[in-house]
């Protein structure tokens, strides 16, 4: 019995050491977003920010770090004291910052339309109707996923730019309506296990195919159309190496691309700026994560069982 | 063929047409182009100009670009085992019956979510050699930290951390497996007698074989490619003494920077060529390893 | 605005055209070049000039060229001309130029020089610069030199460098701060101590580690066809830049150099009299007004290592104005760049800047309201006949980052000058050739398109 608890435990221990590792690198991001930059660069570094006082006939006074040396150690007060003002003073500072965002979420709002649209439509095609030489084209949309970005980011961005499109959002968006492999895939998994005989019912009736797709599988399949939205939006407000090598224009620039513009320019850098707008661009994922956590977890799952 | 299959033909191929479209366009035109491409030498402002297997030989001699190939493959080398091994520890210690597991796994599963260009501003600050949380912790163990980002010989160890810290989604692939092994399995082997290592050993691992092998497919693919990472910390020059030059940011810098778009397509060619043939490596080698249930 | 075509708009709502200018400057520097812009706005009505300021300009305007939506104005690095003008990335300015009047003549050779490349006419200067030796008038005192006597040849500038230099040393049981001459033998090779003030290194600020070269009489390249790196000048140059860390040990020079703060803050090395001696640029002076005020200092030519062969060494480069190929409006482009050549916005802007001015013909009220005491040193500098300037090549970056590349490995001390020239010289003169190749292929084709170029 008592072997039980100990794994127990450890199990516990391990599980707990483990997630806050993990967990850390968050925590910090966002402690540090709510420090003044001295404390940022504090050696050895302040977990919490906080603010100074000294006791004067009976009123609490602020004094600064460079004049701690005035005052008897044990009379200095450490308060925790966040600045929120950071986030507004960090926003400032990207100039650019509800640009990047409505630029993102133009962007997130484009694909995901794009993505769920065309992937569905030509899963379907793979999977819901019998037709000659349809198993041999989806082998060739898998050998796709094999050929790696850089293979194809060349040729790409010389088309981008014949067709005048360098400069413009629309290399990072006209692309997802037209059915990448990896979707497709995912979703043609889910339409097989629908049953032959809801079409052929549907057909019987005489009902079209396109009807057929519209008002009874794609309906069936909502969660993994959710979680092709979820990936295709979480991968668009991520998504750092297309905007690099797309947009040329600052005014385009999405956030994550924009984050990184700002830590390049500020040479000596400004911490508590930086981690703000970290914590600013990552909160939305963060967010939309704890609301469909069930959803993402599925997906992911999907992917590599199917896979 | 029959009046039903033209007709299903026609329908099977509108509904499949966007993916064609986007085929032809967006993959087999640049396939094909940046074949051609890598025989010329482009600079996107001028035509390309044909010169035949130049680019190759070059990449043979070129120093930095073998210490690209070197770096890459270090950081594949340590990120992949250790990234398998360490997500399938997290997964297995989850899988027993924990309270708030769904809690514990979202923790884990965050890092991997959170994008990459803020988490490498986080990890920038954290691996700081003077003022780094990460010195500070070790400091506590007695132990100097070096120059995370400074110094040549830890560079590359911290983006193997970085890498290690984002394996949440293995974790989580790992996790579904590992809750589909029947239970009646480790239940007989229980009545049998069997530790807790021999279950694990004879029945968890056959079992889970497939998702390991997905997992190591997709984890050479993916550690290969790695990019946005150590472009941000190593401001997209390759760090001190090019340690942090990984392939697809010197891939990178001689298409955008250098403008040898000729020189980049050969490159990524040889990119492609590499994966492949890990793949293939991957696969043969495995294939007896890897128990499919349904067989 | 969706994520369409996202071109922006190209008239003011009075009917301007909207001239786009990318410059790099900010703070007081861009303020300067944004009072001349604002004159120019005033002064007529048909165009506006909207200046943005951007870090890493020259990438960004090559990207932008490349990707077909270049801005109008690039304010660029005089070293950028050869790299954009080989791969066709700005438009010839001959034509226009030569309708405006403009000569060669109106201009300091060094800087006219530089805007052309190949025969053609790339760009015009806006703000030029020279450089020379600062040094910390209290420091040299504190060490017994004559505070207005600096170093006259490289040798003199090395024997005055030990003198200024304190390091912090235990000695029976005890941290005592002296001087490096002071130092015993053993001490001196056992390199266990601290330093504390630099008299003079060849990494500090380190902008211009890789032109030591010209110190030393070395040339990089031959004019021509040929890099030639791995010369004996240029190798003397590195084992110099070897020497000073090698003397005072790779970890305390790395650690000395971490507690350096922001260039532009009370904490950088010259102005916080950490280091007594330093090469740096004419601007110097508004950073020594701004974050150190009370620091005693002076300028004078940075010595060679001959300076009977070669005196008023100093390496003179400019920023300048260009027009990108494909840009909108070039026409209205090249009028705004005209004007900020003409004498009167050309002093203000670089008096805004606290430079001196390329122009030739200079204003006595120039010079002599002139805030920085010594910018008489500075233009004679700049007239001088070895006033140098990087390597004319369109490989100039990569040259530049292979040799810093390979200065980081001499200042690791792990590798000789010999080893990262010859791997320098090797690898450049592959790219190079590579280059060349290309220039030889298109250049008929180039050389007429840009005769024919015109924008009326």
């Amino acid at each position: 019995m008592s072997t039980r608890i100990l794994q127990r435990v450890l199990i516990y221990t391990l599980l707990l050491l483990g997630s806050a590792t993990f967990l850390m690198p968050l925590l910090l991001m966002i402690a540090t977003g709510l420090k003044p930059i001295e404390q940022t660069m504090s050696v050895p570094p302040t977990w919490i920010p906080y603010r100074l006082y000294v006791q004067k006939d009976g009123v609490l006074i602020e004094i600064k770090q460079a004049d701690v040396n005035r005052y008897p150690a044990v009379s200095i007060i450490k308060k925790p004291a966040p600045r929120w003002g950071n986030y507004v003073e960090a926003i400032k500072a990207m100039k650019l910052f509800p640009r990047y965002l409505s630029n993102t979420v133009i962007l997130c709002v484009l694909t995901v339309v794009g993505t769920v649209l065309s992937s569905s439509l030509a899963a379907y095609g793979f999977s819901r109707i019998e037709w000659r030489g349809r198993n041999s084209l989806f082998v060739l949309a898998l050998a796709t996923m094999m050929v790696p970005f850089p293979v194809t980011m060349v040729p790409l961005y010389s088309l981008f730019r014949w067709l005048g499109w360098i400069g413009t959002l629309k290399p990072l968006w006209v692309g997802s309506f037209f059915a990448g492999a990896f979707n497709v895939f995912l979703l043609r998994q889910f339409f097989m296990t629908l049953p032959k005989d809801l079409s052929e019912a549907a057909r019987i009736d005489g009902c079209s195919e396109f009807r057929i797709f519209w008002q009874i599988v794609l309906p069936l399949c909502r969660p993994a159309l959710m979680v092709v939205a979820l990936f295709q939006f979480m991968y668009t407000w991520n998504d750092f190496m297309g905007p690099l090598i797309y947009l040329t224009n600052q005014k385009d620039f999405t956030l994550a691309l924009g984050l990184q513009f700002f830590q390049s320019q500020l040479g000596g850098t400004e911490w508590h700026y930086l981690m703000a707008a970290s914590t600013l661009v990552a909160l939305p994922i963060i967010v939309l994560f704890f609301f469909t956590q069930r959803t993402f977890i599925e997906g992911i799952s999907m992917t590599g069982i199917k896979g | 063929m029959t009046r039903g299959e033209r007709r299903n033909l026609r329908l099977g191929l509108a509904f499949v047409s966007p993916w064609i479209v986007g085929f032809l366009a967006f993959t087999l035109f640049p396939v094909a182009a940046s074949m051609y491409y890598s025989f010329c030498d482009y600079d996107v402002l001028t035509k390309p100009i044909w010169v035949g297997a130049l680019n190759y030989r070059d990449m043979l001699t070129d120093g930095v670009f073998w210490k690209s190939l070197y770096n890459t493959f270090y950081f594949a080398a340590w990120a992949l085992p250790l990234g398998l091994i360490i997500a399938l520890f997290i997964a297995v210690l989850l899988n027993q019956s924990v309270k708030g597991r769904s809690v514990f796994r979202a923790i884990f599963f965050l890092p991997s979510l959170i994008p990459v260009v803020a988490a490498s501003m986080a990890w920038l600050w954290i691996l700081n050699g003077n003022f780094g949380v990460l010195n500070h912790l070790l400091e506590l163990c007695h132990i100097k930290g070096p120059q995370w980002l400074a110094d040549p010989i830890w560079t590359k160890p911290s983006i193997v951390l970085l890498a290690l810290w984002g394996c949440g989604n293995t974790v989580v692939i790992y996790l579904a497996a590992l809750q589909d092994v029947p239970r009646s399995l480790y239940e007989s082997a229980e009545i049998d007698g069997a530790t807790a290592w021999v279950k694990f050993r004879h029945i968890t691992i056959p079992m889970i074989s497939p998702v390991i092998y997905f997992n190591l497919i997709m984890g050479i693919i993916g550690s290969l490619q790695v990019f946005a990472q150590v472009y941000i910390l190593f401001a997209g020059g390759g760090g001190p003494e090019r340690s942090a030059l990984f392939y697809t940011v010197y891939l990178y810098q001689n298409a955008f920077e250098y403008h040898q778009m000729g020189y980049a397509c050969a490159m990524a060619w040889v990119l492609f060529l590499i994966i492949l043939s890990l793949t293939l490596v991957a696969t043969r080698s495995t294939r007896k390893l890897i128990y499919y249930a349904g067989e | 605005m969706c994520g369409c075509a996202h071109k922006e708009p190209d008239r003011t709502a009075d009917g301007r055209v909207i001239v786009r200018y990318w410059e790099k400057w900010t703070g007081f520097e861009d303020d300067a070049m944004q009072a001349v812009v604002d004159d120019f706005n005033r002064s007529q009505n048909r165009i506006f000039v909207e200046k943005l300021a951007i870090s890493m300009v020259d990438r960004k305007v090559m990207l932008a060229t490349a990707g077909g939506d270049p801005p109008d104005i690039a304010g660029l690095w005089s070293s950028n001309v050869p790299d954009f003008a080989e791969k066709g990335a700005l438009t010839p300015l001959n034509k226009m130029i030569e309708r405006a009047g403009i000569k060669a003549s109106d201009y300091l050779p060094v800087y006219w020089e530089q805007c052309r490349y190949r025969g053609f006419v790339w760009a015009l200067p806006s703000t030029p610069t020279s450089l020379g030796l600062h040094w910390n008038k209290k420091l040299f005192r504190d060490a017994g030199l004559d505070p207005e006597r600096p170093p006259r040849s490289l040798e003199e500038l090395d024997a005055m460098a030990d003198q200024l230099t304190i390091v912090e040393i235990n000695r029976g049981g005890k941290m005592v701060r002296v001087r490096y001459p002071e130092l015993t033998e053993a001490e001196k090779r056992d390199r266990n101590f601290t330093l504390v003030q630099a008299g003079h290194l060849p990494q500090e600020p380190g902008w211009w580690i890789t032109m030591w070269g010209y110190w030393f009489g070395g040339q990089l390249w031959d004019g021509d066809r040929k890099i030639t790196a791995g010369t004996p000048e240029n190798t003397a140059a590195l084992a110099w830049i070897r020497q000073t860390t090698e003397k005072l040990g790779v970890n305390n020079v790395r650690s000395f150099g971490a507690s350096f703060g922001n260039f532009a803050s009370p904490q950088s090395s010259f102005l916080a009299g950490k280091v007594a001696m330093v090469l740096q640029g004419v601007w110097m002076y508004n950073f020594i007004d701004k974050y150190a005020p009370q620091l005693e200092w002076g300028a004078a030519p940075f010595p060679a290592k001959d300076p009977v062969r070669f005196p008023l060494v100093t390496l003179a480069e400019c920023d300048v104005l260009a027009i990108p190929k494909g840009a909108r409006h070039p026409k209205e482009a090249f009028e705004f760049i005209r004007y900020v050549n003409t004498q009167g916005p050309m002093e203000k802007v670089c008096l805004g800047q606290r430079k001196f001015s390329p122009l030739v013909k200079v204003s006595d009220e120039f010079v002599r309201n002139h805030p920085n005491p010594y910018i008489k040193t500075f233009i004679e500098l700049a007239k001088s006949p070895n006033a140098v300037y990087v390597p004319r090549l369109s490989v100039w970056g990569e040259y530049n980052d292979e040799l810093r590349s390979g200065i980081d490995q001499i200042l690791a001390l792990s590798a000789t000058p010999e080893q990262v020239l010859s791997e320098v010289q090797r690898r450049m003169q592959w790219k190079f050739d590579r280059v060349l190749r290309r220039w030889d292929a298109v250049k008929d084709e180039r050389i007429k398109e840009w005769s024919e170029y015109d924008a009326r």
